[in-house]
């Protein structure tokens, strides 16, 4: 499946588009019945709205609800089962795997109304809906001299149930860790409409939920923890002339002990972009761009580890600038926070991977990447959060000028070399459609059927977004082509 | 994103929305940017919503009237476009699908006459003046009113003043050191005339002329917005013909929305004749605040009095000046450059106030639920002194910080540039 592949069910009676208020199928009658008629949408022109998220575009759905509390999410869950129809949760659709991108006619459940969200300084945790604001939390939390570090790109956009769905990295993790190392506890909703509160103790199921795309259950809220701010911060920014020569300054600055809170990287297309954008002064003409931040509560160690980081980056033949105020710190991260949208200037659409693979092989992984993007004829970038190996190379195209199964071959060479040097194909986006075909390579078949038996065990009628993450339990084939 | 827009049979004006739509990803960083968003909570009134709704109406694959809603409480405030990454043109594609989709619209009799009622009334500051003081006289029984007519009522403020005649030509004071050409405006001279007065106070004192060209009328903006683009077009032309670029060093306006307007010229005509004339004619305009800061920066602004007191100046950000035309620093220099003022940054400052345009008066709830949220996020900075760059601001803001019982003056950036130069502040 290409990204974007605007779904139409073959075959099916063009059913004219009604007028607002009368329900066009008999789940969106029994949910407006139900529910009343604010929580649920069921005319065309509102349901076309929910079936993308930032990287593809899916089946219109045949109703979408808006639940307002978990006993409503409770309500459409019974619903939907009763009727056979299946379950898609979705945030803010910025998520890049095709997640919250229907495959079939589905009930589409948007958690964008569930904004309760509550502070509790003296135990450093946040109980959060999860249709809440990734940002709002650590804006919430602030003023009790807390934050909450997980801080994908996406965060003035995506919601904690997304963050949860994906389990989402982002700039802060590489020292800080992902969101699942924030989570607590977990109300989740199972495929029969029971709700359940899971810990982190045995059996941590919370665990098993978190990163699995909506697949195994609906998450409806969630306890994060928070944690007080690092007193100082420093910001840099390295540029080189060709993007190996990042990798090995990576390599080489944490090797020497350096411990970054924030190491990103984007190559030239990326830098290009994001300064057509901003225009805040980017060296356009660098192969390659770092941004490293250190941090800590005792500024002469974050001094040193900027020393160190600054060392690296000399010696591997790079160009270092320093922040000097907060402000331009603040705009070099907007900056690296653009740069997937602000791709869109270089081609209407994308394929885009989220590779991770050991740190020692960065340098020949993002060269090998390089080439095989100046073999292809494809516009290929890539960036990422490189301290810890995750990269998104990104593939552009227009279909009217690129052929889709141009782009695929690319990326399946590309998920290759992620796996030739032991590397995995997700770090943080999901596999969502986007990867699935090549899950079978990525992962041995003994594996493969632990996978289908939890899923099996938590979604026995696969009602719960069908057609994401694992292959078909009974197809050979590698992988399909779209 | 991929879309199969005709765009043979739509013409010039199917390049620039298929263009536009082309550019988005769908990445969702608009949606904490939009207003409507902000207040509904649903994806088909955010900006990426509703360009996916725009697409497939124009592909043919949705009627026109089920988009229409969705579409039509659209701000047209342009803040998803200064969140895009990607570059979105939403501002044009938005006027372009309005002025497309009108003459396709089922409308009401009523509904139709109550449009048609607000372009003419709008550009026309005579007529525009004696309605706002029947209007004035009439405040006591809007409670009697439909919610329809109620809404300008509210906006009116307690006084309307008399409208002031600006002289055709403004010669500079001391040494002439440049000649700029003024777009006039329509409502703000029945309801708000100091604003003139003060600019051309203002650009006289530092040595600029200043001619109010003949036959010149309305920018334009509010026909265009509205989807009444034949008439919008016919402003046009009659600016063009009105504005000579070649014979100034500028073309300002005082009304974020109405410069904005003008910046849009070659848009409009886009594939038309008179092309060439709107990009010569657009690159000259400049707002007030643009064209002042150039001056503060290059040494060349007359320094202002001192203030009488410390003042804390929130400064409003209007749509039309930071996100159309991209326009903050300026307007907030020339203000610190008055001894004893502090700007205030005001919460959620990129969020609109709900006046855009005749928005208030088409969709009035939703603009009273902005302008309740606007005054109070401005109210909270505890300021002396209200200052924003756009009339539809000012009677918005000033309806409701009144409403919610300040007496805080909300006067026009270059108004308070002019009190300083007087000593009054």
């Amino acid at each position: 499946m290409t990204p974007e592949k605007v779904a139409s069910t073959p075959g099916s009676p063009a059913r004219g588009p009604r007028s607002n208020g009368v329900p066009d199928s008999p789940l969106a009658a029994e949910l407006t019945r139900t529910l009343g008629p604010k929580k649920v949408l069921s005319a065309r022109s509102e349901r076309l709205n929910y079936r993308y998220d930032a990287i593809q575009f899916g089946e219109t759905p045949l109703a979408v609800v808006l639940p307002e509390s978990t006993a409503d999410v409770v309500t459409a869950v019974r619903a939907a089962r009763a009727a056979g129809v299946p379950v898609v949760g979705r945030g803010a659709a910025s998520g890049l795997s095709g997640g919250a991108a229907p495959l079939r006619e589905s009930l589409v459940i948007s958690f964008t109304r569930m904004t309760r969200l509550e502070v509790f300084p003296e135990r450093r945790e946040a109980r959060a809906q999860s249709g809440v604001v990734t940002l709002s939390v650590t804006e919430k939390a602030r003023p009790h001299g807390l934050i909450y570090p997980p801080d994908p790109a996406s965060f003035r956009t995506s919601t904690i149930g997304g963050n949860l769905g994906e389990n989402a990295g982002g700039p802060m993790c590489f020292k800080y860790g992902v969101t699942g190392d924030y989570v607590k506890g977990l109300e989740f909703v199972d495929e029969g409409g029971e709700v359940h509160e899971l810990t982190r103790d045995a059996y941590d199921l919370a665990g098993l939920l978190i990163g699995s795309e909506g697949t195994l259950g609906l998450i409806t809220e969630a306890t994060l923890r928070l944690t007080p701010p690092p007193r100082y911060t420093r910001t840099l920014m390295a540029s080189f002339p060709e993007v190996g020569e990042a990798a090995e300054a990576v390599s080489a600055a944490i090797a020497a002990g350096a411990v970054p809170s924030k190491l990103e990287f984007m190559d030239r297309a990326c830098t290009n972009a994001v300064e057509d954008f901003l225009a805040i002064g980017l060296p356009r003409e660098a192969g390659a761009v770092l941004l490293v931040d250190t941090d800590g509560d005792d500024l002469e160690t974050v001094e040193e580890e900027r020393a160190l980081v600054e060392a690296a980056c000399l010696r591997a033949g790079g160009t270092v600038r320093r922040a000097a105020t907060d402000a331009e710190s603040a705009a070099l991260w907007q900056a690296r926070r653009s740069v997937s949208p602000a791709l869109g200037r270089i081609r209407p659409q994308r394929m885009n991977e989220d590779i991770v693979v050991p740190r020692s092989a960065l340098p020949d992984v993002v060269r090998e990447i390089r080439a095989l993007g100046d073999a292809s004829g494809l516009p290929l970038v890539q960036f990422g959060h490189i301290g810890d190996g995750n990269l998104h190379p990104n593939i552009l195209f227009d279909p009217r000028r690129e052929s889709p199964a141009a782009v695929h071959d690319l990326a399946h060479e590309i998920a290759l070399v992620a796996i030739r040097h032991g590397g995995v194909l997700s770090g943080e986006h999901g596999i969502g459609t986007m990867k699935r075909p090549f899950m079978r390579e990525a992962v041995d078949p003994v594996t493969l059927g632990a996978l289908w038996s939890v899923k099996h065990a938590l979604d026995p009628r696969e009602l719960l977004n069908p057609g994401k993450i694992l292959p078909d339990e009974h197809e050979d084939a590698p992988h399909a082509h779209p | 994103m991929n879309n199969e827009i005709p765009v043979q049979s739509l013409g010039p004006q199917g390049e620039v929305m298929a263009h536009a739509v082309d550019a988005c990803v769908h990445c969702g960083f608009c949606l904490p940017a939009c207003p409507t968003y902000a207040i509904l909570g649903d994806e088909m009134d955010s900006p990426r919503g509703r360009i996916v709704l725009m697409k497939e109406v124009l592909e043919g694959e949705l009627p026109l009237a089920d988009a229409a809603p969705h579409l039509d409480r659209c701000l047209g405030c342009q803040a998803c476009v200064s969140a895009c990454p990607s570059g979105v043109p939403y501002g044009e594609l938005i006027t372009s699908f309005r002025g497309w989709s009108e003459p396709l619209r089922e409308r009401s009799p009523f509904d139709r006459a109550k449009r048609a009622a607000i372009l003419k009334i709008l550009p026309a500051p005579r007529v525009f003046s004696v309605a706002a003081r029947v209007g004035q006289y009439a405040k006591p029984l809007a409670p009697l009113l439909p919610a329809a007519l109620r809404a300008p009522m509210d906006l009116l403020p307690e006084h309307v003043p008399a409208m002031q005649p600006n002289a055709r030509v403004t010669p500079a004071r001391g040494r002439k050191r440049g000649r700029v050409a003024f777009l006039a405006g329509c409502a703000q001279q029945a309801l708000a005339p100091n604003f003139n007065a003060a600019t051309l106070r203002v650009l006289a004192r530092n040595g600029i002329e200043v001619v109010i060209p003949e036959g010149q009328g309305c920018c334009g903006a509010a026909a265009l917005h509205t989807g009444a683009r034949d008439e919008a077009l016919r402003l046009v032309r009659q600016n063009l013909r009105a504005f000579d670029p070649d014979e100034y060093d500028a073309i300002l306006s005082n009304a974020a929305g109405c410069g904005a307007g003008l910046k849009e010229y070659p848009v409009v005509v886009h594939g038309l004749e008179g092309e060439e004339r709107a990009r010569a004619f657009a690159a000259k305009v400049q707002d007030i605040s643009e064209y002042l800061g150039k001056l503060l920066r290059e040494g060349d602004l007359e320094r202002p009095m001192p203030t009488s007191r410390p003042l804390t100046v929130a400064y409003h950000d209007a749509c039309h000046l930071a996100h159309a035309q991209k326009i903050r620093l300026a307007p907030r220099e020339l203000l610190r450059a008055i001894p004893g003022v502090t700007v205030a940054e005001v919460p959620e400052g990129d969020l609109c106030c709900g006046s855009a345009g005749t928005y208030n008066l088409e969709q009035p709830e939703l603009a009273n639920q902005l302008g309740v949220r606007k005054a109070g996020n401005i109210l909270s900075t505890t300021p002396d002194l209200i200052a924003s760059g756009n009339i539809g601001c000012h009677t918005q803001i000033q309806s409701h910080v009144r409403r919610q019982g300040s007496r805080v003056p909300v006067l026009h950036t270059v108004e308070v540039l002019d009190l300083a130069y007087r000593g009054e502040l």
